[in-house]
Order: C-alpha cells, then structure tokens, then sequence
C-alpha cells in the first residue's frame, strides 16, 4: 500500500512539473481588449460610435494608418457613470504596436484630456504608425475620467515588416533630430551604471569582512564601537562627500549640456469644436421595447413622424457598435467589421416611404447572434435596465438622418 | 556527539561556517528585501517611477523620496543595532533598483514593448548611500533622520536630473509644444492610462514660478524625515527576538 502512495505521490509530483512546464512553454497572445465584458449599458448609452473607417486592413513597420469618424456623445448618460468633463480619445490595441503619431476631435490635436458636452457629435480621427508586426484587433476609444474605459468597434489589422526597422525620428525646437524610440538610452544606461558600482563599492566595502555572527557578539558584549575604525570613518566620509560632488557636478554639466528644458505640460482642452449634424425632420417616439432573450432580437414599437419634405425610410439601427441594417434601403461599403454588421437584422412591419407630414406606428426588430456574441442581452442585468442607440434614416435623395433612441427595455422570457 | 559538543572542530572550520552562514543571510535578506520593497514601491510611487512623463517637478520629487525612504529605514534599524553594518540603505536601493530594472526590461519591454528610455527606474542610490554614511559617521538615529532624510529628500532631483534633462528638451508638434518625455507618454499608447491619470504639476506652488522643483525637494525631505523615524521603529521592533527563549531583547 505504501508503494503504491509513493507511486501515486511521485506520478502527481511529476504531473504537476509537466503542467508547470507546459503553461511556461504556452502563453496564447492576448489580442483583444474585453471589451464584451463591458457592461452592455456603458456601451449603449454612453459614446456612440459612427461613420468609422479604418484606412487599412495591413499596413507595414513604419507606415502609417488612420482610424477616422464621428461619436455622439449620448445626451441619456447613465447616471452611474461620470459626465464625459474630463475625458480622453485613446485607442484600444495590445500595447504599443502602434504609436499614436497623432489624433485629433474636431481638427484639434488631442494629446492631452478634453471635455466633452452631452448630446454633441464630434468628429475624430487617429493617425497611428505601425511599430510590431502581428494580428491586432484596433479600437476606437474613449476614457472617462470616473467612468473608466468606453470601447468602441475593433477591427482586426495586420502589421508586416519587422520591430528592429521601426523608427520614430522627432525634431526638437533646439533642432536636434532625434530618434524617439532609443533616444538617450545609453545615457540613462551610463549614469545608472555609475551608481551602481557605486553602492556595490560601497557594498562590498563592509560584506568582504566577516558579518553576522562575530558583529552580533561584538554589539551584544558592549563591543559594537569597536567594530567601526577610523578607516572606515575615513572611507565613509569619501564615500558621502564623493556622492555630494558626483550630484552637483552631473547636475551642472547636464545644465551646461541641455541649457533649454521645459517642465512637462499638462492640462484640460476645453471647447472642443462638435460637428453639426444635418437637423433631424424626423421625430421618433418609443411605445414600447422587449428583448426576445431565446430568438437574439430586440423589437421596438416606434411611432414615427416625418416633418421634412421628402419621404423617408428607416435603414439602420446603430447600438454598443453594432449596426442592423434593412438592406432595401442601405448596405455597408465601408468594410466594417463582419462580427458588428447584421446586414440584414433589420426588419420593420412596414418600411414603405414615409411620406412628408405622415405618422406611423411601426414594429422594428433588431436580431442578430451579435446581441449574444457581443453580449448586449446582459442589459436586463444592468442596474438601469434602459436601452439607447442611434436610428438612421434615408430620404429619396439619399440624404441621412440621424435620430437617437432612448427607453426602458423589457425582457420576455418566453 | 552530544548537544554541549561543538558542531565546529577549529577555529579555521567556525569561521568557514560563519562566512558560509553569512552569504545566506545576505542573500535571503537580499531578495526578502527586493520583493517587500519593490511591492511597496510599486503599490504607493507607481506609475511616478515608471513612465518618463511623470516624472516631473512636483508630484514625482515629492512622492517618490517620501515613498522610499521607508526600507532603507528599517533595514537600517535592523542591521544598524545587531550588527554595526552602516549598509542598510545601500543594501535596500540596490535591491529594488535591481528587481525594478528586472521588471522594466523584462516586463515593460520583453513582454509589452514600451521601449526602456520611457519606464527606466527612478535612482535612489545617492540618497541611499549618503544615508548609510550619516548614519555611520554619527552612530544617532535622530541625526541620520533629520539629517539624512533632509537630504534622501534633496538629494532625489538633481540625483536623477542627468538622466531625465534629455527627455524634458522641448518639441513643437502639430502645433503644439511638448517635452519630449510627453511626445513618448503620447506615442506609445497605454490604454489603460489615459492622459488625465497622470499627476503632474498639480499643486499649488506658483509662487515661486519656474523653480518649484527645489520647494517640492524641501518638502518631501520634511516628510522623509518623519517617514524615516516611523520605518525606523518598524525595522527595531521588526528585529526583535523576543520569540527566542532567555534572549532578553
């Protein structure tokens, strides 16, 4: 019996290293960003993103890509999340894979926070430069000071070329052209070094003689000033008064060496320019909205009105991202990205012309396996269990109207 | 052999098995110290110590002295009063400077890409040494506290401005100027910390216009001060062995 425990014991000893080694030897790249762990809420009634376009689907090491288009910032933000005042246009990639060569809101370089208004849309666009080649899925993003990271639709680009030729060349305003990505590395290496051998000399000073024992039983004996001499006062006092003189002289030189430094800057834009969207002439009311939870679908019942002069159709519904669209009346030609295009997951009761002065009342559905697979259908666990988005219609000329949606959502169950 | 026998048999062997005993202990506390030290550094100086465009002239030399001057404090206390050895600062720094630069090279840049002139460590190491010999020279706790933490605390900025002066040159982009310590926080992207995250240059020190980095050197020298005594109790009480029988300390 004892055997066979030692057998058993030994086995799972050598399980447990051939599990260990396995999981050192395989770490899968994490590619993604969670961003269906987010809950449905913040992504449905916070920014909504549209109009995205990004310029490539490949881009070599050194080349530059852009992702461009427009967010609305939802006038309905949830009370549980903080007002968009302090707020940052980021991207959401692994990583510096790209570098951010530069992003703007409204034409306006964004480097630092901005403050944003509700019921606004702003215009945005991102230029990014690829630096390390690999399959990477690229956000849109938005950070909310209080209300954490608001991810927008991601679409998968591939980098090519190779790390080692990445390079990242800036002009400073003293006229020296740099190249960001090394730039004053030796030196930080050098003077890093240079303390180094210090502390070890110093280091090593007192560990080369006996340490432990014998100085424990001088100190406990009322010994312990024996154990520093005054040689060993003498070489502190080169040691201290050497660090003094090696800070002041460094910092002088380093003075003398780069005479103009500014302090980092920092600080709030204010006053963003928004982008005027075409005034709506439909209104939208929403009688009612249920989640089908087992058939993936959202249905609404919207009576719809149109005060313009030309007869108009509903073409998409746009929600967290994801667009349903009645493809009788639009179609996607922007390459967006498959898994948040339902091209045919919308469907309305009646989508004939609704004519100038008309008002109907129509049934809407959305449905698509994206309610499941980006995990919108958890909005009936979110504590304010309302739904929001963005419906675009489509006059005869093709001109577009946008017109947001907000209501309370009811689940069925059956 | 019996319990009163020697487990040595000459003075050459004792002394072998204390140098032997030595390099243990040194390297046990080495690595105790690295891992305890760097959490806490980690947990309460963070991101001021990992990216270059935080490090700036209030929050960073503030922060980052008040922060650190806790270990070296305490390993001091302990190796200060068993032992007479006046390394304990030194021995502290060089620890967690050594697993900071294990963790920004293989970490930050093995494993994430950053490259390493935006999230090198802060140095320490002049505050640390000159606390080591303070405390040698005057043999007084109170004197190396209000002495040495002074100047731990004033010691930090011009310590490191060598290796930051480069990265705070000036840069005109899109029309607006930058260092070049923000180009790289605003180039290579962090998602998870946007740029209102950072804590730089807020205070409210404008009084004393471009030179608030001497003020805020001044300040956090205060505090270490206080700092330094409180770590200082932590490493006496935290050296005791009272767990050992008939030991009287």
């Amino acid at each position: 019996m004892k055997i066979i425990k030692d057998k058993v014991a030994k086995l799972s000893f050598v399980a447990l290293l051939v599990a260990m080694t396995a999981a050192m030897f395989y770490a899968p790249t994490a590619s993604a960003h969670g961003e269906k762990s987010q809950a449905a809420f913040m992504r449905m009634r916070t920014i909504h993103w549209f109009d995205l376009n990004w310029s490539k689907e490949e881009v070599p090491v050194n080349e530059t890509m852009t992702i461009s288009g427009k967010f609305l910032v939802f006038a309905g933000w949830p009370e549980t999340v903080d007002k968009p005042e302090v707020s940052f246009l980021n991207v959401g990639i692994p990583g510096p894979v790209f570098i951010r060569a530069g992003s703007w809101i409204g034409g306006q370089l964004v480097p630092r926070s901005v403050s944003l208004e509700l019921g606004e849309v702003y215009e945005f666009k991102v230029l990014l430069k690829a630096r390390r080649p690999g399959d990477w899925h690229v956000h849109s993003m938005m950070n909310v000071q209080g209300g954490g990271p608001i991810i927008g639709p991601g679409k998968w680009v591939t980098i090519t070329g190779s790390m080692s030729e990445f390079v990242n060349p800036v002009t400073t305003l003293t006229g020296q052209t740099i190249n960001l990505e090394n730039y004053a590395l030796d030196n930080v290496y050098f003077w890093h070094a240079v303390w180094f051998a210090i502390a070890f000399a110093w280091l090593l000073f007192w560990i080369k003689r006996p340490l432990f024992v014998p100085r424990h039983i001088a100190v406990s004996t009322g010994k312990a000033d024996s154990l520093i001499s005054a040689g060993d006062k003498k070489i502190g006092m080169l040691f201290g008064v050497g660090t003094l003189v090696i800070v002041a002289a460094s910092m002088g030189a380093t003075n003398e060496k780069y005479p103009v430094t500014t302090p980092l800057q920092a600080g709030l834009l204010r006053g963003m320019k928004t982008y005027q969207m075409p005034e709506a002439t439909v209104s939208v009311k929403v009688d009612d909205a249920t989640y089908r939870v087992p058939g993936r679908a959202m249905q609404m019942t919207l009576t719809i009105t149109n005060n313009g002069d030309s007869a108009v159709r509903l073409g998409e519904f746009n929600t967290a991202g994801v667009r349903f669209l009645d493809p009788a009346v639009h179609e996607d030609d922007t390459a967006y990205p498959d898994d948040l295009l339902a091209e045919e997951g919308l469907t309305v009761s009646d989508n004939s012309p609704l004519a100038p002065g008309e008002t109907r009342t129509v049934e809407v559905t959305a449905s698509d396996a994206a309610w499941e697979v980006y995990r919108l259908a958890d909005l009936i666990y979110d504590p304010d269990s309302r739904f929001a988005g963005l419906l675009f219609f489509w006059d005869e000329k093709g001109n577009r109207q946008l017109v947001t949606v907000d209501a309370p959502l009811i689940p069925t169950f059956i | 052999m019996s319990a009163s026998q020697s487990a040595v048999r000459s003075r050459a062997e004792a002394v072998q098995v204390s140098r032997t005993f030595d390099w243990m202990i040194l390297f046990t506390l080495f690595t105790a110290v690295l891992g305890g030290y760097h959490i806490h550094y980690m947990l309460t100086g963070g991101d001021w110590d990992f990216w270059t465009d935080w490090k700036d002239r209030r929050l960073w030399v503030t922060v980052a002295p008040i922060v650190s001057i806790t270990f070296p404090a305490a390993v001091q206390a302990c190796l200060w009063w068993r032992y007479r050895l006046p390394v304990g600062a030194t021995l502290s720094v060089v620890a967690l400077m050594i697993g900071e630069w294990i963790n920004r090279y293989m970490n930050f840049w093995g494993w994430t890409y950053f490259p390493v002139n935006i999230c090198f460590p802060s140095n320490l190491l002049p505050g640390a040494i000159v606390l080591d010999v303070i405390l040698m020279l005057g043999n007084s706790m109170t004197l190396t506290a209000v002495v040495g933490g002074l100047a731990y605390g004033l010691l930090f900025y011009p310590g490191n401005w060598p290796v930051i002066a480069p990265l705070h040159v000036p840069v005109e982009y899109n029309g607006m100027m930058m260092t070049l310590a923000d180009l790289q926080g605003y180039h290579y992207v962090r998602t998870g910390t946007p740029e209102y995250i950072r804590m730089v240059e807020k205070g409210t020190l404008r009084t004393f216009g471009k030179d608030v980095a001497p003020v805020s050197a001044f300040f956090s020298g205060f505090v270490s001060i206080i700092i330094y005594f409180l770590w200082h109790f932590f490493g006496r009480w935290f050296a005791k062995t009272d767990f050992i029988a008939d030991d009287a300390s």
